[in-house]
């Protein structure tokens, strides 16, 4: 008996071997690590690895991981935005028959295609945070994010008076999260302070283009009363453009979105007045369990929201304590 | 005799001019500049009360320049060697996490961090340079390879995580504002006499001027002056341009081209660094993601400059320009609260524009530049046909896609939100409807000239040109009546283009005839 364990074993690492020659990814590298079985490991395609919301997501993932006994097979693209490196990730999993696969597209529509080979081969997909445009998925575990928003442009309307100009720090309005984002802001807050004037600053998830915007608009006028974002990014840009222009805090209003720990310790200095927490470490948990659920041929809800936070000066106590922050 | 008297006689106000737009054309940084200003004053007629030449406006684009303009500076001695570097943005971003990193989590005083900083840049520097002078890679591979490395390298030592905000000392690479002393002790009322009134003055210009007179700016333009000095008065500045325009031929002259090479190199390194500094100057904290893409605009600016990429040409003034247009570019839609993917769009063809003009610059021939004009009133045109055009396009759009999305949904294909959109209500048929048909008559009559113009681009004929020229003026009157008012400076613009454009041949020939007059 033990010796037939041992030919089995080393059968596999032989098959294990020349998957490399073939494939020749991380993640081969990965599989032949643990010279376990695909069965249990989950692809996850991750947007960031280094934005500080991001990382927040990606440990919720590794955590959710750990307590489900699977091996999470993490992948981050070469830059932030970059589609074609995650379509070829997306690929590499799916060829080497990952269990399940949780995806935060760059590109809600440009990732379609991959995501329907994948349904079709009977891999089930799990899309974080961001959604999917034209295929159908799993489950979609996400924040809601035009509900945030339009929290978000409520509490920001009774920050000002009608008629006070404001500016609005876009995401991305390529992709479907910088779109709700943005409408739900703008329709909430145009509708509570009709007379007010919203100026936008387009970005791409870059804080350097919301300081810059923030500081070029700022400077040609003197009667911005607040600055709402879209991301916290690009309240800490808009932050450091008001540092720049000799403002202090609580001259111009700040807004977020995302509850990052920066922005929040921002709050604390009476920088930010009001910011839309997102739920990100349970983003990521949740995320990676609906995936390991799937992969076990549990039923999972197609739509699981992470739900919000609406962090003040008051409630800002609370929300330290809830996600952990000093 | 006769032909001396002549030459003085004409040796007049309109000679000078021409002299003068001469030596402007010679100038390499001259098509950056044209492009500054025909965008600018585009940018402040487009920007109604919103002033976009404004000295405090201009300051922040300066500012916010200073950190990538100073790369491109290091990129524009490489590009001259007929090198490339595709590392600065990954060496600037390391740098930049790097220099925090010390300064906030080992406890450098900021002077140690800063030295740190500006010492890893140069050490990369010698790495890239020496794989390339003495081993002879291709730059562009050791700096692709680089591109790589130096952002996995900020990334791992740092963690990728944002440093609390860095100490105060930063500031004076950036944010740092050499009145905010003399303002504050104002204020107070800590100043008497002389020094009193100018702390007023200071005082009542400070949202109007003061405010954005940043340390960024200052070292920015400081660093174009030092670096241009060198350039031009040193040996080291002549190698440079020998090795870009011929490597060989410098190495027999016997100049030591691979010292020179790596030399270069290292300072492009040391320019990421210094630019990382100023970067954090003005950041809110450092991090190991900055300077992403920074290689390709720290390239657009230096090629926009008027530097050749096969090397041995080009000026750290075009540079200098190069960068200032595309922050301008993204200054001013952003003022003019233009639609983001519009941005995208404008930006390419801004930079297309500036290369071009550059491009017509070196044909030095009087037939291009000819046909450049033509085709810049043919752009006007086509820009006045966009105002009732637009509107004619999106109504008829918005009809075929109604009938498209009908069709499909009568076909029983279930259609997602986002298609669903597409449909419209018969109130909003009726409007488009009509829209399209009331724009439709200023529509072709605007395409017909469009056309006409395109015609002349290709055929030279002074007496078609002027023609032309009369009908951009006359159809002014019908267009305004049709409630067009704001094609007006479109048509003119194209009008002075089609008469600059007749004159062309005559201005070049006296230019040669006054250019040999003046040797």
């Amino acid at each position: 008996m033990p010796s037939f364990g041992c030919t089995a074993i080393s059968g596999r690492k032989k098959t294990v071997k020349m998957k490399m020659t073939f494939a020749g990814v991380a993640v081969a590298a990965l599989l032949a690590g643990s010279a376990a079985s695909a069965q249990d490991v989950i692809g996850y395609i991750t947007k960031s690895a280094t934005n500080a919301g991001w990382m927040m997501i990606n440990q919720g993932a590794a955590d959710a991981a750990a307590e489900e006994g699977v091996n999470l097979v993490s992948v981050g693209p070469a830059f932030q935005g970059d589609l074609s490196s995650q379509l070829e990730v997306f690929e590499n999993l799916v060829a080497q028959g990952a269990a399940a696969i949780a995806v935060a597209p760059v590109d809600s529509a440009g990732i379609a295609p991959a995501v329907n080979d994948a349904m079709s081969a009977g891999i089930p997909v799990v899309a974080v945070d961001t959604g999917v445009a034209g295929a159908d998925v799993t489950s979609f575990v996400a924040t809601d994010n035009y509900a945030v928003a339009k929290v978000q442009g409520a509490v920001a309307a009774t920050l000002v008076e009608d008629g006070q100009a404001i500016i609005y720090v876009t995401g991305n309005q390529a992709q479907s999260t910088g779109q709700e984002r943005r409408n739900g802001f703008v329709e909430a807050f145009s509708a509570a302070r009709p007379n007010s004037e919203i100026l936008e600053v387009p970005t791409e998830w870059n804080s350097q283009e919301a300081q810059e915007g923030v500081e070029a608009i700022l400077n040609s006028r003197q009667d911005i009363a607040m600055v709402a974002n879209a991301w916290d990014g690009g309240t800490m840009g808009a932050k450091a453009a008001l540092e720049n222009l000799g403002f202090g805090a609580g001259d111009v209003k700040l807004v977020g979105f995302d509850g990052a720990g920066d922005a929040i310790a921002a709050m604390d200095d009476g920088w930010v007045h009001a910011n839309t927490a997102q739920m990100l470490y349970q983003m990521g948990y949740q995320g990676i369990k609906a995936a390991a659920a799937a992969a076990r041929g549990e039923d999972v809800s197609p739509r699981i929201d992470t739900g919000f936070f609406l962090v003040t000066p008051m409630t800002s106590g609370t929300y330290k304590e809830m996600v952990g922050i000093e | 005799m006769t032909d001396v008297a002549k030459t003085h006689a004409n040796s007049t106000l309109q000679d000078r001019l021409v002299l003068g737009l001469v030596k402007f054309f010679r100038a390499e940084w001259s098509g950056a500049f044209l492009a500054i200003l025909i965008l600018g004053i585009a940018i402040e007629l487009a920007t109604s009360g919103r002033p976009f030449f404004h000295p405090s406006n201009l300051m922040t684009i300066l500012n916010n320049s200073a950190a990538i303009g100073i790369v491109a500076g290091g990129m524009t001695l490489v590009i001259i060697t007929a090198g490339i570097d595709l590392s600065v943005g990954s060496v600037m971003g390391m740098t930049a996490a790097l220099t925090g990193y010390v300064a906030s989590f080992w406890g450098f005083p900021p002077y140690l961090a800063i030295m740190t900083g500006l010492g890893i840049g140069l050490a990369i520097g010698a790495f890239n340079g020496s794989l390339v002078a003495y081993f002879g890679m291709p730059a562009f591979i050791v700096t692709l390879a680089g591109l790589s490395i130096w952002r996995g390298t900020g990334h791992l030592s740092t963690g990728a995580q944002a440093t609390p905000k860095l100490p105060d000392t930063f500031d004076m690479f950036g944010r740092y504002n050499p009145f905010a002393g003399l303002r504050n002790a104002y204020k107070e009322g800590e100043l008497s006499g002389f020094w009193e009134s100018v702390g007023g003055f200071v005082d009542d210009n400070w949202i109007n001027f003061f405010r954005t007179f940043q340390m960024s700016m200052l070292i920015f333009i400081g660093f174009f002056i030092v670096l241009t000095i060198i350039i031009s008065n040193t040996r080291y500045g002549r190698w440079v341009y020998a090795i870009g325009s011929n490597e060989p031929g410098a190495r027999q002259a016997g100049i030591n081209t691979p010292r020179y090479t790596l030399l270069t190199y290292m300072f492009c390194s040391f320019s990421a660094a210094l630019g990382a500094l100023l970067f954090l100057g003005r950041a809110p904290y450092a991090k190991s993601d900055y300077g992403q893409m920074w290689e390709l605009d720290a390239i657009a600016a230096v090629v926009i400059g008027g530097t050749s990429l096969f090397g041995g040409r080009g000026s750290l003034w075009g540079t200098f320009m190069g960068v200032i247009l595309l922050k301008l570019i993204n200054n001013g839609l952003t003022l003019a609260q233009l639609d983001t993917f519009w941005q995208m769009v404008v930006t390419g063809l801004i930079i297309l524009v500036a290369v071009g003009l550059d491009i017509v610059r070196q044909s030095k021939n009087p037939e291009s530049v000819r046909k450049l004009l033509g085709a810049i009133a043919a752009v006007m045109a086509f820009l006045a046909l966009m105002t009732p055009g637009a509107i004619y396009l999106r109504a008829k759009i918005a009809l075929l896609e109604h009938g498209a999305a009908t069709t499909l949904r009568e076909a029983g294909t279930s259609l997602a939100a986002g298609q669903n959109a597409r449909l419209l209500s018969p109130d909003e048929i009726t409007q488009f409807q009509s829209a399209a048909l009331a724009n439709l008559g200023a529509t072709l009559l605007l395409l017909v000239l469009v056309l006409a113009t395109a015609f002349v681009v290709l055929k030279a004929s002074r007496l078609i040109s002027f023609g032309l020229a009369a009908v951009f003026i006359a159809m002014i009157l019908p267009v305004s009546l049709m409630g067009y008012e704001i094609t007006v400076p479109f048509l003119v613009l194209g009008a002075a283009a089609l008469l600059g454009s007749a004159y062309v041949h005559a201005l070049f020939a006296k230019a040669r005839r006054l250019d040999v007059n003046a040797r």
